[in-house]
């Protein structure tokens, strides 16, 4: 047999397994050590702070866990969100995340390392990324084998689409809950492969782990129900199915109803009931499957057919009959938004506005995957070549996270596994094929050569396990593990390789060809290394509450008006006075300034949010008694004009018109915010109704003045403002940050002489009133 | 003769340490033209004898200023000069304003001339009539000029009179129509034959007209008042008099023209008007606010939803007579909310007998958790308004707050049971069945078949 390049001879089989499981151990550690440290950017270059606006209720949250004990927590009422209606934290929270937080701080101080609990925080989740590296790895050892396990590895631990959401500091569910989605699925399919009732039990075990940590459950919940229905379909049933499913599906349910949040649904939601359904078309097929071992096929068939009809049509009816009745709760409106991405915007101005739910740019595809999206079909198709059980569930994991991917921007967080798995998949076969050293043995027939194609797919089986851990060490490994091909071939995934035999049909001739793939292949991967550093630096490690502008000679300028402005709050408020602000800013003042606020990112109640955003782009005479009603002492409202900041108030006011909107569409239409021309406007063209509105005259009260009799320029919407700005008479100006980004007025207290303050301003002002007159009582003159 | 009044003054202020009857205190300033000073000594008298200090400063003096480093230099100001167009530089509408929000009580004139006071009076809810059109009534016959009238107080009036008299209070002044203020409260009203207009203008003719047109615009009747309080929402009080004659020493002394003998009202309503704005009459004070579950005496600073709460309110009257704050049982009308955003539950606060000042309360906390709060809104025409306010939790029962066993989830329990049962059965036939393992292999190899 001859090869492209000398591989030593005289090395035993164990020294080149035991050499092969050290390398993939370094291997793996390597890449949980690049995982956890390229996700420390926004440390260094911040601060340990925790980032954006989840995470800050979660850490509040944690904070209360710690201090006072998991039953406490569980039966928190915070008084002060939803002001004043409060909110039932434990039963409103997935506690996943903060439990684990809570079991390793007291774990570590147990052991007498008093870490602060804002460090593990902080921490958490680029230590769990480690983990999602070690459960990818395992997942895609079940694929294909251990090389390609720990590419994808090396992917999903610094694959952008990843770290957007997992970056030290960004302290939120999905943090923990990529691990356990992947884990879980190892877990599944591992049951799967070996009808395993303790690999049933430790998947549901995982997927009640899930449920208790992230919403997001409900793509497993729907994904192995889906698996398993495909099998079924396929005639791939099996006693193992059968099994695995029945562990998982009954511990896994049983289990995720503990989760106070989640309670009944399991049993009483649309979402659910796809696992529900699986799991009793399994016990039919299962019952079908023993019927048949005892009576004749012909008898089977009619007893088939009648009973696929009437249990079809039974299930239905059951189905549509409890669903009417309000027994199984109709779908929910984010879940109508995944299948119909116009229906939010019609329907639930609320969860249109969060702009995590928007579609996905195509760009941002390649932002946070970048070559891997290119490989991932390749990957797929690869799996279709062979397509065991496990690997129906890549390519039908593939479809279903694509799509939701392209329909929602955050289950971007969802697609990025499985892209890593498949590409893996394609790269570790590319490179089997390329490195390869057994050359094919020239043929006389040269028809029996088959297109490239065939070559690179059917060297999967027919390559005798060709090792590949990881860049650099790929050749070394290779050569070493290649020569006791046939000794290794027991955890190698493909079994079929020792059928091959000696005689080898297809491959590489010769080193300059496989030079020139292996060379690509290396750069390829280099260049994603680097893009992936260079898209974590610039654009995921932003913590939101500080900004950070560079100077014209790159000088770095932090700009830290959030905090300062929550700080003040902090300081120099009562403490139980009420701030009013858009609800994206709730949870970071109940976090950094500790006081109560009407409206918080957990958006369930929309009437609440749409009183706020009625008070906001209402005139100030008509928000002022919703104010007083709420017991709003301060306003805080996020104004980006002066410095260019393009997130702030102004620019999501339409969305505070909408959702008013929605709930009062006699007093608030958005029509009446734009311009005659229909444009969105804040300068002298602007409506009526938009200079009246509060959120413009708190945005732009005094913007006037800063320019000094000048022309006003607003920088983040480019136009210039009236020379007279707009007058306050039911607020009083609190306090302006550095930057002007953060501006808070007090709501005044009613006039002591009962007028409206409007009067009592003018009167102070020293304007006269008109002269009155009695008010006709049409009453007799003499009583 | 001076310093001697000086010293008296002081002697009085010293004694009035001791003596003063207000409950906010007892410095008063007194603006009045120093010509004027003497028209009204019986009426300063008066004051002294009760107690207060009162320093006189002229219009137009600079000293002493009415609000020094942002702090009232007086806790009562009195306004006699009714007739003076131009104010020194710190008395200003504007400036009397701020003094109410500093819980300074006012006792302002108004005359029939435009002052800077009229434009004020406005501000309060008062719709003073234009300029020199003073109350002009022709009954009861009398002596008297058309526009010094005496007036009976009625019975309905105002709670503010309390020592009722039917001695006639001689005025003479402009009057006001009230506006819809609700923090007006009426002293004293115009007699109902009353009418506001010029002295000699007004021909008979010219009123029916006016009177024909509907009464807009027209000053007239007992809907005007002459005398009117107001009480500010921060608890100051303001007492707007149609005419500063009604403290004159002339009016308290003059007999009725037609009853010899019978005294003027005017002393005794001006000890009235003094004890209401001075805050020693009707005032009333929330000493404290208890809240509890029943059977306990602890307040939490959360209650579960439908716990049975009590609440208790201890409510002081001020007893002008020694200075001391008195429980106060007399309410009859006081009402409890317990809301959030709205009431949830509104009850009467009835007292409790045998306690003194105590109000107490038992309801059932609504079945909706959030933040709540006890609200006791008592405001009544005259009375300090009572406002008390306390935040407090209702939250869902604990985890461990809920019934343990519900006798409807029997057939749940039944069915944990049974399948335990089952479970454990079927585990021992298992176990038991272990030896017929030869009678199952020809099953099995018919299977395969």
């Amino acid at each position: 047999m001859s090869t492209a390049y000398a591989v030593p001879t005289d090395l035993p089989p164990s020294t080149v397994k035991n050499a092969a499981s050290l390398l993939r151990i370094v291997a793996l550690s390597l890449i949980s050590g690049a995982a956890i440290a390229s996700r420390l950017f926004a440390v260094i270059n911040f601060e340990s702070i925790i980032h954006e606006f989840d995470p800050w209720f979660n850490y509040r949250a944690t904070r209360v866990l710690a201090a006072k004990g998991f039953y406490e927590f569980w039966n928190w009422f915070d008084p002060t969100a939803w002001y004043p209606l409060g909110r039932v934290v434990g039963g409103t929270v997935y506690p996943g995340l903060m439990a684990t937080s809570g079991v390793i701080y007291n774990i570590l101080h147990a052991i007498n390392l008093p870490v602060d609990i804002r460090n593990i925080c902080v921490l958490l989740a680029p230590g769990f990324s480690a983990l999602t590296a070690w459960s990818t790895y395992m997942f895609t050892k079940e694929m294909k084998d251990p090389s390609a396990g720990l590419l994808a590895a090396a992917f999903i631990g610094i694959a952008p689409g990843y770290i957007s959401r997992s970056v030290a500091g960004s302290y939120d569910n999905e943090a923990i809950a990529i691990f356990l989605l992947m884990f879980t699925f190892y877990c599944w399919i591992k049951a799967l492969k070996q009808g395993s009732a303790l690999f049933g039990t430790i998947a549901a075990v995982f997927y009640f782990y899930m449920v208790a940590a992230w919403g997001g459950y409900v793509f497993i919940t729907n994904m192995i129900p889906l698996h398993a229905l495909v099998l079924v379909l396929m005639g791939r049933f099996s006693d193992r199915l059968y099994v695995a499913y029945s562990s998982w599906y009954a511990i896994g349910t049983l289990a995720s109803m503990q989760v106070p949040f989640v309670g009944f649904q399991p049993v009483s939601t649309s979402e659910h009931m796809g696992a529900l359904g699986v799991f009793g078309l399994l016990q039919i097929v299962a019952f079908g499957q023993l019927v048949r071992s005892h009576v004749s096929s012909q008898q089977f068939q009619k007893l088939l057919q009648v009973s696929v009809v009437v249990i079809g049509l039974l299930g239905a009816f059951a189905f549509a009959f409890l669903t009417y009745n309000g027994k199984i709760a109709p779908w929910t409106g984010r879940f109508y938004s995944l299948w119909d991405t116009g229906y939010a915007k019609k329907y639930i101005p609320i969860i249109a506005s969060v702009s995590e739910h928007q579609p996905t740019a195509w760009p941002s595809f390649f932002m946070d995957l970048q070559f891997l999206i290119f490989a991932f079909p390749a990957g797929v198709i690869l799996c279709f070549r062979e397509l065991r059980d496990e690997h129906l569930f890549v390519i039908i994991y593939a479809v279903m996270a694509s799509y939701f991917a392209g329909v929602m921007v955050r289950l971007m967080l969802t697609l990025t596994p499985v892209v890593c798995v498949a590409s893996a998949i394609a790269l570790s076969n590319l490179l089997d094929t390329y490195i390869d050293p057994t050359e094919p043995t020239p043929v006389e027939d040269d028809t029996k050569s088959e297109s490239e194609a065939s070559t690179v797919g059917t060297n999967g089986s027919n390559a005798p396990a060709a090792q590949a851990p990881s860049g650099k060490k790929i050749k070394k490994a290779a050569a070493a593990v290649n020569v006791s091909g046939s000794a290794l071939s027991d955890f190698v995934a493909a079994t079929k390789a020792t059928e091959s035999g000696s005689k080898v049909k297809k491959g590489i001739f010769g080193l300059d060809v496989r030079a020139v793939v292996v060379f690509n292949t290396i750069g390829l991967l280099a260049f994603f290394v680097l893009h992936c550093t260079w898209t974590t630096a610039m654009a995921y490690s932003s913590p939101s509450v500080v900004l950070a502008s560079s100077g014209p000679d790159g000088s770095q300028h932090i700009i830290d008006d959030f905090r300062e402005a929550y700080y003040w709050l902090r300081q120099n408020t009562a403490e139980d006075a009420v701030v009013m602000s858009w609800w994206d800013y709730g949870y970071q003042i109940a976090g950094m300034a500790d006081r109560p606020t009407l409206v918080d990112n957990n958006t369930w109640n929309n009437t609440h949010i749409a009183t706020v955003g009625k008070a906001m782009s209402s005139s100030e005479e008509n928000a002022y008694p919703i104010l007083r009603k709420h017991d709003v002492e301060y306003i805080l409202v996020i104004f980006g004009g002066l410095i260019g900041y393009s997130g702030d108030d102004i620019n999501k006011f339409l969305w505070m018109v909408r959702i008013a909107q929605g709930v009062w569409p006699d007093e608030i239409q958005e029509s009446n915010y734009f311009t005659n021309t229909g444009e969105y406007r804040v300068d002298d063209r602007a409506s009526k109704t938009m200079k009246e509105s509060l959120m413009y005259k708190m945005s732009y009260y005094r913007f006037a003045d800063l320019f000094g009799g000048g022309q006003g320029t607003d920088r983040v919407r480019q136009q210039s403002l009236p020379k007279v700005g707009p007058t306050l008479d039911y607020l009083d100006e609190a306090f302006t940050s550095e930057n002007w980004i953060v501006r808070i007025y007090q709501v005044k207290k009613e006039d002591p002489l009962g007028r409206d303050l409007k009067s009592a301003n003018a009167f102070s002002e020293g304007k006269k009133r008109k002269r009155g007159k009695p008010t006709s009582r049409r009453r007799a003159l003499v009583q | 003769m001076f310093p001697l009044k000086k010293l008296i003054i002081l002697a009085v202020g010293l004694f009035g340490l001791t003596s003063a009857k207000s409950s906010t205190g007892n410095s008063v300033l007194v603006v009045v033209e120093a010509a004027q000073k003497d028209d009204f000594s019986i009426f300063f008298d008066g004051m002294r004898d009760q107690g207060y200090e009162l320093t006189f400063r002229g219009p137009k003096e600079e000293a002493p200023l009415l609000i020094e480093y942002d702090e009232p230099k007086f806790a009562h100001v009195i306004v006699l000069a009714s007739d003076t167009k131009n104010f020194a530089k710190d008395i200003t509408p504007q400036s009397l304003i701020s003094l109410t929000h500093l819980k300074t009580n006012l006792i302002l004139g108004l005359s029939t001339k435009q002052t800077p006071l009229t434009s004020l009076a406005s501000e309060f809810g008062l719709i003073p009539p234009p300029p020199g059109t003073p109350l002009i009534s022709y009954f009861p016959k009398r002596e008297e000029p058309s526009t010094l009238i005496p007036i009976t107080p009625k019975v309905q009036d105002s709670a503010v009179l309390q020592s009722r008299n039917n001695h006639p209070i001689w005025f003479s002044g402009s009057p006001h129509a009230l506006g819809n203020n609700p923090l007006l409260v009426p002293i004293l009203r115009a007699p109902v034959e009353s009418f506001a207009s010029e002295v000699d203008g007004g021909s008979p003719d010219a009123i029916v007209d006016s009177a024909d047109k509907g009464g807009e615009g027209f000053w007239a009747g007992s809907q005007l008042g002459v005398v009117t309080g107001f009480q500010t929402l921060d608890g100051a009080r303001v007492t707007w008099v149609g005419g500063v004659d009604v403290f004159s020493d002339e009016y308290i002394q003059k007999q009725s023209s037609k009853r010899r003998g019978v005294q003027s009202g005017n002393r005794q309503f001006a000890h009235d008007v003094v004890a209401w704005t001075f805050q020693e009459s009707l005032v009333l004070r929330i000493d404290k606010v208890e809240h509890h579950r029943v059977n306990t005496t602890e307040p939490r600073d959360q209650y579960t939803i439908k716990d049975q709460l009590e609440f208790n309110a201890y409510i002081s009257k001020f007893n002008p007579k020694n200075r001391k704050w008195e429980p106060f049982s007399a309410l009859k009308d006081l009402q409890l909310e317990f809301t959030m955003l709205d009431p949830h539950i509104r009850t009467s606060l009835p007292a409790v007998s045998g306690t003194p000042g105590k109000y107490s309360a038992n309801f059932r906390a609504p079945d909706r958790h959030g933040v709540f709060k006890f609200v006791v809104d008592y405001k009544r025409k005259g009375w300090t308004a009572l406002h008390s306010s306390t935040t407090v939790a209702v939250v869902p029962p604990r985890h461990d707050g809920y019934p343990r066993f519900l006798s409807a989830a029997w057939p749940y329990y039944a069915g944990a049971i049974s399948t335990s049962v089952g479970f454990f059965l079927f585990s021992a036939f298992w176990l038991a069945g272990e030896v017929r393992e030869s009678w199952k292999r020809p099953g099995k190899a018919s299977k395969i078949e």
